[in-house]
C-alpha cells in the first residue's frame, strides 16, 4: 500500500486537493487514502499518545481509527471536514479506551511507587533533560502530580482537557468531536482545569 | 462581576473561550481587586506548570502504526475479496440443490424432505425476523444439538434443533423490548462494559422521556447499590441526576456517602444530593464530613455546608 521514501516525498510535496483525493479515495484508489492517512496520522498518534499516555494502546487506536476510515469512507458525505469526521473517530475510540480502563481499574503509564503515583513516559523523557538534581526531583514529582490528576478525571473531561489544553482546539470543535454542544464542553473543561488544579495546588 | 463570579470564569477567560462582554468583565474586576488578579497570576502558573509534562514522540512508533496498517488493509482486501468467493459458493450450492430435485432416484422424497430442512436452517440463519416490532437478524448458532428426528408415511422429517443463538436486535428507545433489554443489560453480571452502556443509553432514554422512568430509576437504583466497577456507579449516579429529588433516591445517595469505598462516587453523590436541599441534608452531611478521609470530598462537603449556612461541626 505505501510508496517508496522518495515518491511519497514527492507527493506529499505537492499541495494537498483534499476533497479530491477523498473522492479518489472513496472509488478505491490506494495511492489517496495512502496520502490522506500521512496527511493526518502524525496528529491522530500524538493525540492518542498523549491522551492514553500509553504508546501500545495508541498503536491500537491508530490503527483501529485509519481502519475505521478506510471502510466508512464511501459513508463520508461532506457534511462536515474530513478532519472533524477522523478526529471525532479517533477521540471516540480513546475514549472507549479510556472508558474500559477505568473498568479495568488500572492506568497504562501510571504506576505506584513509594514516591507516590509517577508517569512512567513523563519520567524516561524528563530524566535525561536536566542535571540539576533537585530540579530533576520536582519535575519528576510534578510529572507524577501531573499523571495523578490527569488519571483521576472521568475519561470525557479527561480528553476534553487534553484536546483543549495539550493540542490547543477550540471547544467547538471539540464538542462536536465528542457529540457534545460548546457550553457542555466548556462545563467539562472547567470541571476538568477544577480538580487538575486541586491535585497541583502544591506546586502553585 | 464579583470576586466570586470573577474566581468562576479565570479558567476558561484564560483559554479564551468565554464571551467578550464576559471577558471585559473580567479584566475590569481584575484591574480594581488584587485579591482576584493574585488567583488570575495563580491559575496562570498552573498551566504554565502544566507544560512540563513532554509530550512523547517517538518515531519509531509512527513506522510501526504506518506498517501495521497497510498489513491490516492488505489483509481486509484479501478477507473482501474471499467473501465474494463465498457469496459465489454458495450461488452454486443452490443450483446444485435445485438440480437434486429434478433427479430421478427410488429415495426422491426423504431427500427432498433433508432438502426443506436443510432450505428452513438456512433461511433461519439469512433471513431477518421481526416480532414486537423489534428487528432481530440471527447470526451463526453458537450451539446446537438435534434432539429427536421422526420421520412419518407421507416422507416429511421432523427434527427437534435445540439452538442457542445470539440475536442482533435494534429497534427505537420507545419500543419497550429494547427498554427491557437495557434494563437486563443494566444487571448483567458477566460484562461491565454492557453494564455502562446500558445505563447510558438508558440514561438517554429517560431524558427524553422515551423510557418507563419508574423502571429506570430502580436499574440505576440497583446499580448504584449493588454494582462492584466504580464507573459503573458513576453513569448510574449521572443516570439518576434527573430524579435526585426522589426520596428513595436521596436516601440512596446518603448511603453511597456513607459506604461507598471510591471517593468519586462519593464526590458525585454529594452533587446530586445538593442539587436539592431538605431539612435532613445538613444532618447527613454533617455526619458524613467528619468520617471522610479524602481531602477532595471532604473539601466538597464543606462546600455544600457553607452555600446551606451550616457549619462543618456538630457540636
Amino acid at each position: 500500500m505505501f510508496q517508496a521514501a522518495e515518491t511519497v516525498s514527492r507527493t506529499l510535496a505537492e499541495p494537498l486537493d483534499e476533497s479530491g483525493l477523498i473522492r479518489a479515495a472513496q472509488n478505491g484508489d490506494q495511492d489517496a487514502f495512502e496520502r490522506l492517512v500521512r496527511e493526518y496520522d502524525q496528529s491522530v498518534l500524538r493525540i492518542a499518545v498523549n491522551i492514553l499516555r500509553s504508546p501500545d494502546e495508541a498503536r491500537d487506536v491508530y490503527q483501529e481509527a485509519f481502519l475505521k476510515v478506510y471502510r466508512n469512507l464511501n459513508s463520508f458525505r461532506f457534511d462536515c471536514s474530513f478532519h472533524t469526521w477522523l478526529y471525532r473517530i479517533v477521540t471516540n475510540i480513546c475514549l472507549d479506551h479510556l472508558r474500559r480502563r477505568k473498568v479495568r481499574k488500572e492506568e497504562s503509564t501510571a504506576v505506584e511507587t513509594p514516591d507516590g503515583v509517577v508517569d512512567r513516559i513523563a519520567q524516561v523523557k524528563e530524566e535525561g533533560a536536566h542535571s540539576d538534581p533537585e530540579r530533576q526531583t520536582w519535575n519528576r514529582e510534578l510529572s507524577g502530580g501531573i499523571a495523578k490528576a490527569l488519571a483521576a478525571l472521568t475519561p470525557r473531561e479527561r480528553t476534553v482537557f487534553e484536546l483543549r489544553h495539550y493540542e490547543g482546539l477550540r471547544l467547538r470543535a471539540i464538542g462536536d468531536m465528542i457529540g457534545t454542544t460548546e457550553e457542555a464542553a466548556k462545563n467539562c473543561l472547567f470541571r476538568a482545569t477544577q480538580k487538575m488544579r486541586m491535585s497541583l495546588e502544591t506546586f502553585v | 462581576m464579583n470576586c466570586a463570579e470573577a474566581t468562576q470564569e479565570i479558567p476558561n477567560y484564560c483559554y479564551g473561550e468565554v464571551s467578550s462582554e464576559i471577558e471585559e468583565a473580567v479584566e475590569s474586576h481584575v484591574a480594581v481587586c488584587e485579591n482576584c488578579r493574585t488567583e488570575l497570576a495563580r491559575h496562570r502558573k498552573f498551566l504554565e506548570l502544566l507544560e512540563e509534562r513532554d509530550s512523547v514522540s517517538d518515531a519509531g512508533l509512527l513506522v510501526q502504526c504506518r506498517n501495521d496498517l497497510s498489513r491490516s488493509i492488505r489483509q481486509e482486501a484479501a478477507v473482501n475479496a474471499g467473501r465474494s468467493r463465498s457469496w459465489r459458493g454458495w450461488q452454486r450450492a443452490m443450483e446444485q440443490l435445485r438440480g437434486l430435485s429434478q433427479v430421478h432416484i427410488p429415495f426422491r422424497v426423504p431427500v427432498g424432505a433433508m432438502a426443506l430442512v436443510a432450505l428452513g436452517f438456512i433461511a433461519a440463519r439469512y433471513t431477518p425476523e421481526k416480532f414486537g416490532g423489534v428487528r432481530a437478524a440471527l447470526a451463526e448458532p453458537m450451539f446446537s444439538s438435534v434432539r429427536s428426528v421422526e420421520p412419518n408415511a407421507s416422507g416429511q422429517v421432523q427434527i427437534a434443533v435445540d439452538e442457542t443463538r445470539r440475536h442482533m436486535v435494534s429497534g427505537t428507545l420507545q419500543d419497550p423490548q429494547i427498554q427491557e433489554l437495557l434494563v437486563s443489560g443494566v444487571t448483567d453480571g458477566s460484562n461491565p462494559n454492557v453494564r455502562l452502556q446500558s445505563i447510558q443509553v438508558l440514561h438517554q432514554a429517560s431524558s427524553a422521556n422515551s423510557a418507563d422512568s419508574d423502571a429506570v430509576r430502580q436499574a440505576l437504583l440497583g446499580a448504584l447499590e449493588h454494582d462492584s466497577v466504580a464507573s459503573v456507579r458513576l453513569k448510574a449516579l449521572d443516570g439518576l441526576k434527573q430524579f435526585s429529588g426522589d426520596v428513595s433516591v436521596r436516601v440512596a445517595l446518603a448511603n453511597v456517602l456513607q459506604k461507598d469505598q471510591d471517593a468519586a462516587v462519593r464526590a458525585k453523590a454529594i452533587e446530586l444530593l445538593a442539587v436539592h436541599t431538605d431539612g435532613s441534608l445538613v444532618g447527613v452531611l454533617q455526619n458524613v464530613v467528619q468520617k471522610e478521609e479524602n481531602p477532595y470530598v471532604r473539601a466538597q462537603i464543606a462546600q455544600v455546608l457553607a452555600q446551606l449556612k451550616a457549619s462543618v461541626g456538630t457540636y
